[in-house]
């Protein structure tokens, strides 16, 4: 009783966080960016998040594969290049929905929208994997790592793809908030081996 | 008396497979053993405790010392930042190219290897490294096998391992390291391969884990900022002068540990820094250390005369003369040095490598070439070594998964070395 109330007050807690919290959170847990000022985390997480919601909708040309063993495993959703496909780890996906409903969050993730998200999510790291949009991502980022007179390189900010990917699953899926507000409150209700808690 | 000594050294491997007894201690009993049986007095010349007991616990010595300072320095290139800039480093300048980071933590992974080895160089080049690659869209077994054979190409120059087969097979200095120059190009092909292979073949993979935003905001430790150009190059200062002015080991270690301090230290906090990282570097180092006691008894008891008297007869009849053959039998023989198995040169595999050199069967600086290719196998695969059981498990994968995917890679180099071995030495 004591640990469902602590969980609750856990993720009304996270939902009172703002958006961006999230993906500053992810930065700072990505390795490469121990210590660094949280102030430039910021500045890159808002970068990735513009870039994301600004790229246009693709369709995700890769092999949909559904499986379950996702929340043993940790996952809702995996895209691997060889050979391209989607896993969708389908248990974690009715286990997102379920709490959907019990946190009375509908507005916020319609029916059926962690799965569409899940889909336009990877299709974004498929895109950033293959396509011209990686140079883009890690110029609109801005992270200069070396001045040759004209010739600028920016480097690369690990996490921001997955930022990027986030942001725009909420935008091409109306999502009322971030795919990693959900994300962070199922990982505090779920124990790793997928009983609740 | 030689099939009981065999026996013996058969119970000890299942003793150390079973996990019954830690291996320091089943290869002392196993040395115990040996000695009784082979007839040694209790005290005196050859004898069980003067010989193997006194003798043998200090013998690998120059090789402990080497490890404590080799040690010493890892534990610097972590506090000061080094190994830590350098990937970080590697991921900025090439994070849209998982095989550049790859190649890239591969050669800071070498470098480390060429400082410490076991798993506090794979923690200094893996704890970013690892994650690093993760996140750039290695697949985790990868990561974790690139961290092990970048280790693995360095072990060739690790000055350690070059006091320890030294004192081990009581072979000069320069030709450990000659023969360490003719293995290195094998470990270094296998290690590019494997990154280059396994990229490609297994592709990129980005995972929406649960894990990927922390609950509450993670505790910040105080950055400790990118350590300057200059510090980057520790690693490489103790090579240089060993490998290429021929400078003695403890020097050259001393010389790495006072430029990494130099390099990134205030003159004010060098002392402490001195001092913490020594005290940390002992313990790091304090399990291999344990280990070489232990084969220093060991070795010393297969050398005893009544020892050799008895094995010679039999390792003789078995060990291949014909180089073709030399090639063949010991590259079939190699999953014998996994699972801390007979050949395990860190193991029971130094005490056969004394009775091959003790009963003359062969050189001994052929018997180098074994036991370091056979280094290479168990440095990388080995399921229960610790390098590869903490990078597995780092990476989120078993210790098999990886054995499986570099187990190919490390046998070919295994290959390379007893082909050199054979064509220069028999």
């Amino acid at each position: 009783m004591t640990r469902t109330v602590t969980t609750g007050r856990a993720v009304r807690e996270l939902a009172e966080l703002d958006d961006i919290e999230f993906a500053v959170r992810l930065l700072a847990a990505t390795p490469t960016h121990e210590g660094r000022d949280p102030r430039l985390l910021r500045q890159w997480a808002y970068a990735a998040e513009e870039f994301g919601a600004a790229l246009d909708p693709a369709r995700c040309t890769a092999r949909i594969i559904e499986r379950d063993g996702g929340m043993e495993r940790g996952l809702i959703a995996r895209y691997t290049s060889r050979p391209p496909a989607v896993e969708l780890y389908t248990d974690t996906l009715a286990a997102a929905e379920e709490l959907v409903d019990r946190l009375g969050w509908r507005d916020w993730y319609p029916v059926g929208s962690v799965r569409a998200a899940a889909l336009a999510h990877e299709a974004v790291h498929q895109r950033l994997h293959h396509g011209p949009d990686k140079a883009a991502l890690r110029r609109s980022l801005g992270h200069v790592v070396l001045r040759l007179g004209r010739h600028t390189a920016y480097g690369h900010v690990a996490g921001a793809d997955e930022i990027a990917a986030h942001a725009h699953a909420r935008a091409v899926c109306g999502l009322g908030r971030s795919p990693l507000l959900l994300t962070a409150a199922l990982a505090a209700t779920a124990t790793p081996h997928g009983r609740e808690k | 008396m030689g099939v009981v000594i065999l026996l013996i050294m058969a119970a000890g491997v299942a003793a150390m497979l079973s996990r019954k007894l830690p291996t320091a201690f089943a290869l002392v009993l196993l040395a115990l053993a040996i000695a009784l049986v082979s007839g040694a007095p209790p005290t005196g010349e050859n004898s069980l405790l003067d010989t193997v007991l006194q003798e043998g616990a200090p013998a690998l010595a120059a090789t402990m010392i080497a490890i404590l300072l080799g040690s010493w320095l890892g534990r610097l290139l972590d506090e000061t930042g080094i190994a830590g800039t350098l990937v970080r480093k590697i991921v900025e300048f090439g994070g849209d190219r998982p095989v550049v980071v790859a190649l890239g933590v591969l050669a800071v992974s070498t470098l480390v290897g060429t400082v410490t080895g076991s798993a506090p160089a794979a923690m200094l080049a893996g704890i970013i490294g690892i994650p690093a690659m993760i996140a750039v869209g290695i697949p985790k077994v990868t990561a974790a096998g690139t961290i092990l054979m970048g280790i693995a190409a360095g072990m060739p120059f690790e000055l350690p391992v070059w006091q320890f087969f030294s004192s081990a097979l009581e072979l000069p200095i320069p030709t450990v390291r000659g023969f360490m120059i003719k293995l290195f190009p094998f470990a270094l092909a296998a290690a590019v391969l494997f990154v280059l292979i396994e990229t490609r073949r297994k592709g990129v993979e980005h995972a929406w884990s649960l894990k990927s935003v922390p609950e509450k905001p993670l505790s910040r430790r105080q950055r400790l900022g990118d350590a300057p150009w200059y510090a980057l190059l520790t690693p490489a200062v103790p090579l240089i002068l060993a490998l290429g002015l021929e400078v003695a080991i403890v020097p050259s270690l001393l010389a790495g540990v006072v430029y990494a301090l130099v390099t990134t230290t205030r003159p004010g906090e060098m002392n402490k820094r001195l001092l913490r990282t020594l005290y940390s570097g002992f313990e790091t180092a304090a399990a291999p250390i344990v280990l070489f006691i232990a084969i220093g008894i060991l070795l010393a008891a297969v050398k005893l005369p009544g020892a050799v008297e008895a094995l010679a007869p039999l390792v003789k009849a078995v060990s291949p003369q014909n180089p073709v053959l030399f090639v063949l039998v010991f590259t079939l023989l190699v999953p014998l040095c996994l699972y801390r198995g007979p050949l395990n040169v860190f193991g029971l595999g130094a005490g056969i490598a004394g009775v091959l050199i003790a009963a003359g069967i062969y050189p001994a600086v052929a018997v180098l070439g074994l036991a370091t290719s056979y280094n290479q196998v168990f440095g990388v695969a080995d399921p229960t070594s610790t390098q590869t059981v903490w990078s597995a498990q780092y990476a989120g994968v078993t210790p098999q998964q990886v054995m499986a995917r570099t187990l190919p890679y490390v046998w070919l180099v295994a290959l390379g070395g007893f082909t050199v071995t054979a064509a220069t030495y028999l």
